[in-house]
């Protein structure tokens, strides 16, 4: 044997050496999933799937802001993830894009499928077919400060309840200080506002869009512009720090967190951040109030789905039934103060002491989530009329540019 | 050829055949004709961005340009140290816009900001200041940022452009009692024509397609009002996933660019 020879015979027998251990490995499937960046909870889940051995999840997190852009991009480029864990307001327009799988029968096949949250499930399905199940459960509400509700001589146990209540509040816990403020808003934050602020709207019995979500109703509706007013208001009066105004989103949680803000809207995710990263502030919740009571929700968080071009179907099935099973559900859900995807599991053991989880729960009774194919283009994009209409609304004080600004984008983008 | 043709003909082909296309990012594409280029006339956005693109460019060239050939005069003679200077005028080049950018959002920060820093010790201000929350002052800031950016690119140039100036032509007009701006328009200016013309060309250019500011630094604020062309072309093809109208928008864009530039280079030929 030459020396050339010996050598290429070397190198083939190490290439059968390293393919062994790769077919030894086909056994343990490595999945691909994608999520945006809203907390640990899907690190823990996917750690908790990943230890149990069998088939693996690789997770990658992205910015929220960046979530469609590159889920789009990744799919126009035959790179989609093989799970996605998608904001559920964007589910219908990647199904009608059909890029995720059909579902339908493996959903209708499980023992508790008409216990699956109906918003979330609603917003999964695609012309009757489902596509996505529910994953994250966040419905918003109104997180405050009880002592400084109590250094502002209000009763910390009796929330506000109307418009006028929560401005009488925000009112008296400013006047503490100068460094006090009521209310807080991440004004430069197109999705935070659609989750806190359109439930003001929608318990006064109001909307933005018509019931069928076809038309933009901003300037015809009365009570969004009083809406506007009412925000406005605290603006005026530095009811709300300043610096709320460039806030994209980046300090939607934290502001609330530096002991300086007396309400703020949030999610269940906002509850463990605050009880572990600020243990010394007592909390309260209360739903998001109508003009004269009542009270309403933005249904939000995820859903989640299988990419219509996944090599592993089954796998990826079966980590979304270990999810929403019985055991996952209350020790990785409920004991960490999350809100179940189950109905029937929303109060269980570890809720029923703690008034914020109860909240948080409770706020999916009252909860309402947009379906329309153009969402993004409407609210969450940060350059879209939504925001644009808040600012100059709220922050210029131009109430009637604002509303027939919106009118005309909503129009523009509703009809294509 | 052959890179021209894979990294430049082949892209603008299919950007053309792109833009006479409903083409969604992801989903079926069908032909529309001329529909996305009559759609932006109507374009409120879009004649928006163009009409804010014009004016960032003209009031960023200047200073950029002016900057750069003091810069450049100041560090044209090989004295001492020399190197030093041209290194640290030039080291924001190196640095990736991205990068710079981000840079300038935590200098810009209200609350661990150095600006604000900076001008509350000097008692300038008397509270923190939300640069970015005006118009104006976004615009301001922004312009500052990239001028810090990319001054030391027009100075390497001009540079080049200054050194190959011959010295007996200065020691003629010295001889001669020619002042420092005699020399500048009669001398410097006139030879330096064609590196003026690449210097105002790239510079322009690079002013027009501008989008890492914006898109790091304001995110299109206050009241969507540093929206760039690129910017909102951006936004079209891949946030509203309408990938034929943004290809339309780069095809208009890069006919403004070809003219831009030929206007330029008309006005800034040599004359001998």
């Amino acid at each position: 044997m030459t020396p050339r020879k010996a050598v290429c015979a070397v190198l083939i027998l190490a290439l059968f050496i390293g393919a062994l251990p790769l077919s030894a490995q086909d056994d343990d499937v490595a999945m691909t999933m994608w999520v945006r960046n809203i907390g640990d909870q899907v690190q823990e889940l996917v750690d908790a799937w990943n230890d149990r051995g069998g088939s693996q999840i690789q997770l990658t997190v992205i910015p929220p802001n960046e979530f469609v852009t590159k889920m789009g991009a990744a799919i126009a480029a035959g790179e989609s993830p093989d799970i996605a864990s998608i904001d559920l307001i964007y589910a219908p327009a990647f199904a009608a894009a059909g890029q995720l799988l059909d579902i339908t029968d493996w959903v209708d096949a499980l023992p508790y499928a008409d216990d699956l949250l109906p918003a979330h499930s609603e917003l999964g399905t695609y012309q009757g077919r489902k596509y996505a199940v529910p994953f994250l459960i966040e419905g918003s509400f109104i997180i405050y400060n009880k002592g400084l509700f109590e250094a502002a001589g209000l009763d910390p146990e009796v929330p506000p309840s109307t418009w006028d209540e929560l401005l009488e509040a925000a009112r008296a816990i400013s006047a503490i200080d100068d460094e006090t403020y009521g209310y807080y808003f991440a004004g430069a934050c197109a999705g935070c506002n659609a989750f806190t602020y359109l439930p003001y709207i929608w318990a006064s019995g109001g909307d933005v869009l018509s019931a069928d979500y076809n038309s933009a109703t901003i300037a015809t509706d009365p009570i969004v512009r009083e809406a506007l007013e009412f925000y406005r208001t605290m603006w005026e009066e530095g009811l709300i720090p300043e610096s709320a105004s460039i806030d994209d989103g980046s300090s939607f949680v934290s502001a609330f967190g530096t002991g300086a803000i007396g309400m703020a809207g949030t999610g269940a995710f906002g509850i463990n951040t605050y009880r572990n990263d600020h243990p010394e502030l007592e909390l309260g919740a209360f739903h998001i109030p109508g003009k004269d009571g009542g009270a309403a929700s933005f249904g939000g968080g995820d859903v989640i789905a299988i990419g219509s071009g996944t090599q592993h179907p089954e796998e990826a099935w079966a980590f979304l039934e270990w999810m929403m099973s019985d055991e996952t559900q209350l020790e990785l859900y409920a004991a960490r103060n999350r809100t179940t995807v189950r109905v029937s599991m929303l109060e269980n053991e570890y809720s029923q002491d703690d008034p914020l989880v109860l909240t948080a729960a409770s706020a999916l009774a009252v909860g309402k989530s947009p379906y329309s194919l153009v969402y993004n283009d409407l609210f969450n994009d940060p350059n879209g009329p939504w925001l644009e209409m808040i600012q100059i609304a709220i922050l210029d004080g131009d109430i009637e540019g604002a509303l027939q600004l919106g009118q005309d984008r909503f129009t523009q983008i509703i009809e294509g | 050829m052959l890179f021209v043709t894979v990294f430049f003909i082949i892209p603008l082909a299919m950007t053309l055949f792109m833009s006479f296309h409903d083409w969604p990012l992801i989903g079926e594409q069908s032909w529309i004709g001329a529909t996305n280029y009559t759609e932006l006339a109507s374009d409120r956005q879009y004649l928006k961005s163009l009409d804010f693109t014009f004016r960032y460019t003209i009031l960023v060239t200047p200073p950029i340009f002016i900057l750069g050939f003091i810069l450049a005069s100041l560090v044209r003679h090989n004295i001492r140290f020399i190197g030093v200077f041209r290194t640290v005028f030039f080291l924001p080049v190196v640095i990736g816009l991205g990068v710079s950018s981000l840079l300038w959002v935590w200098m810009l920060d209200q609350r661990v900001g150095i600006f604000n820093k900076i001008l509350l010790d000097l008692h300038w201000i008397a509270k923190p200041q939300l640069f970015l929350a005006k118009p104006a002052t976004a615009m301001n800031v922004i312009i500052l940022s990239v001028v810090w950016k990319t001054v030391g690119f027009t100075m390497i140039l001009l540079l080049a452009g200054l050194q190959s100036i011959p010295d007996e032509l200065y020691e003629s007009a010295d001889v001669d009692g020619a002042g420092y701006f005699r020399k500048l328009f009669y001398i410097t200016l006139p030879l330096m024509r064609r590196t003026i013309a690449l210097a105002l060309i790239l510079s322009v250019i690079g002013s027009v397609l501008a989008f890492d500011q914006f898109y790091i630094i304001t995110r299109g604020g206050p009241r969507n009002s540093t929206i760039s062309i690129v910017y909102w072309i951006f936004n079209n093809s891949f946030t509203y996933w309408k990938m034929g109208y943004g290809a339309a928008m780069s095809i208009v864009l890069l006919g403004i660019l070809v003219a831009l530039s030929s206007i330029q280079y008309y006005l800034l030929r040599e004359r001998y």
